[in-house]
């Protein structure tokens, strides 16, 4: 079986350790006792050598996969104490919400990774609804999703977009939305979202909510390219800038250029024609020479 | 930060499709640094020659201009004996034009413009400006023979290759030559700086 040259690997470094702890006490104390090897095997026998994915040479951090009941992936990184188990280990993942697990001496690996599991089941909604959007719109933002973001950029447009944000406990509800745009294209999307977000049903998903309130279709990467909603910045001539996306659009709807936050507002700083009260600053759009202003 | 995506889009732009009468490029390696070529306009007095620039590009380009210059002698109203060019999308706000919505390849295509149509009202060359205005015929002639002489480029044959560098040499120490000559008098009539 696999974990056969795990278990050598552990003799060995039992022996290398004594070796080691013998000639340079400092070092010594960081070590585990031996118990802490066999433990740890006993412990990964129960749980099953096919459920890990990683171990340090170290033997104390170890990387636990997990499939919850949509088939999704997912990984918990457990990081054990020398006194293991008295001391509880660290624990991570890619998880929305901090992971919270309870232990006691007596606790094992596989007791933390039934937990772990429970969590995935708990989030799982949460994942269908994103997952549901992230294949049928396109996602300006983030650039690649991971399991523990809770915001979307959706386009809806070119150059229009909502930001949505969705809670983790509370997935089916209505998210926080922000339309972006110029405003002649988002006031109308704005009012309707008012004016039926009464109409929002919780036992149907997100994506199919948000059509219904904003009576809109959003495009999809079965009916559009991509590069039809990353139009450029009007001043740097790129997509991303660092990881800013270009967010500010020209208000007139004849001209409507996007520009980047920080390009527009550092040639618009520069300018004796700009002027500005508190965080805006009001100027001319470098391509249509209207005037618009910029947050 | 935002000079470097921005000179690699337009570069890439301008090689692949350069506006009409037009070339633009980098010299050696650096990305500040471009060379320009104009073609004389057809029914202009520059028709037949090729005008080279310099080009440099500052560093908060594009929330600057970048400096353009003639390095091939021109007869002009607007452009000086050192190649410097009056024109108003070359400077910033409030005097000049220049905004980022403006590229390379636009303010080129605006010299070529400004080739064929003399702005007269605007001079940098106080004397040419005049005999624009008013010896029209005058004019025309000086500048196609600056024309002949300095942006024409004659195709001997053979060893043209190696020539090249040299007569371009020869040109700029004659510009240079003329510039020093004309210099002391020109600072008092420049109303375009």
């Amino acid at each position: 079986r696999g974990y056969e040259h795990i278990v050598k690997q552990v003799n060995h470094t039992c022996t290398l350790l004594l070796e080691v702890g013998l000639k340079s006490r400092p070092e010594c104390r960081s070590i585990p006792p031996p118990q802490y090897y066999s433990q740890l095997i006993s412990e990964m026998e129960t749980l099953g050598w096919d459920k890990l994915l990683f171990i340090d040479t170290e033997f104390q951090t170890l990387r636990l996969k997990a499939e919850d009941s949509s088939g999704r992936q997912h990984i918990l990184t457990v990081k054990l104490k020398p006194k293991h188990p008295a001391e509880a280990p660290e624990c991570s993942a890619d998880l929305p919400l901090p992971l919270d697990f309870t232990w006691t001496p007596q606790s094992t690996l596989d007791q933390l990774h039934s937990q772990f599991l429970l969590v995935l089941e708990s989030l799982s909604d949460f994942w269908n609804i994103l997952d549901e959007i992230d294949s049928q719109t396109w996602i300006l933002e983030p650039e690649k999703p991971s399991r523990s973001d809770t915001t979307r950029r959706i386009a809806i447009g070119n150059n229009v977009s909502i930001k949505v944000e969705v809670d983790p406990r509370h997935p089916k509800m209505l998210p926080e939305c922000c339309l972006l745009g110029a405003e002649h294209v988002v006031t109308p999307l704005r009012n309707k979202l008012n004016a039926n977000m009464h109409m929002w049903n919780p036992d149907s998903s997100v994506l199919h909510n948000l059509r219904d309130v904003l009576e809109i279709e959003f495009p999809s990467p079965a009916t559009h390219e991509k590069s039809s909603f990353s139009v450029e910045c009007g001043i740097c001539y790129s997509y991303r800038l660092e990881a800013a996306i270009p967010d500010q659009v020209c208000n007139d709807p004849r001209c409507g250029q996007p520009f980047h936050q920080a390009c527009l507002y550092e040639w618009l700083r520069a300018l004796p024609s700009s002027r500005q009260s508190f965080n805006i600053v009001f100027g001319e759009c470098p391509y249509c020479s209207k005037v618009r202003h910029k947050i | 930060m935002q000079r470097a995506t921005r000179l690699k889009r337009e570069l890439q732009m301008l090689s692949t499709e350069p506006p009409p009468g037009i070339t633009c490029w980098q010299t050696e390696e650096r990305i500040d640094d471009l060379q320009a070529q104009i073609v004389g306009g057809n029914g202009t007095p520059y028709e037949g020659g090729l005008f080279s620039l310099e080009i440099k590009v500052p560093e908060r380009y594009p929330f600057e201009p970048p400096k353009i210059r003639f390095l091939t002698p021109i007869y002009h109203p607007n452009i000086d004996n050192s190649g410097r060019i009056c024109l108003d999308a070359l400077k910033l706000p409030p005097k000049g034009a220049w905004r980022p919505s403006l590229n390379i390849s636009t303010i080129l295509t605006s010299i070529q413009l400004l080739m064929a149509e003399p702005n007269p009202d605007d001079p940098l060359m106080a004397d040419i400006s005049s005999e624009f205005k008013y010896h029209k015929q005058q004019f025309l002639e000086k500048a196609r023979k600056w024309t002949q002489e300095h942006a024409v480029q004659k195709n001997t044959g053979v060893l043209d290759n190696k020539e090249n560098t040299p007569n371009q040499r020869a040109v700029s120490r004659k510009r240079e030559a003329i510039s020093m000559q004309q210099d002391a008098d020109d600072a008092a009539k420049k109303t375009c700086m």
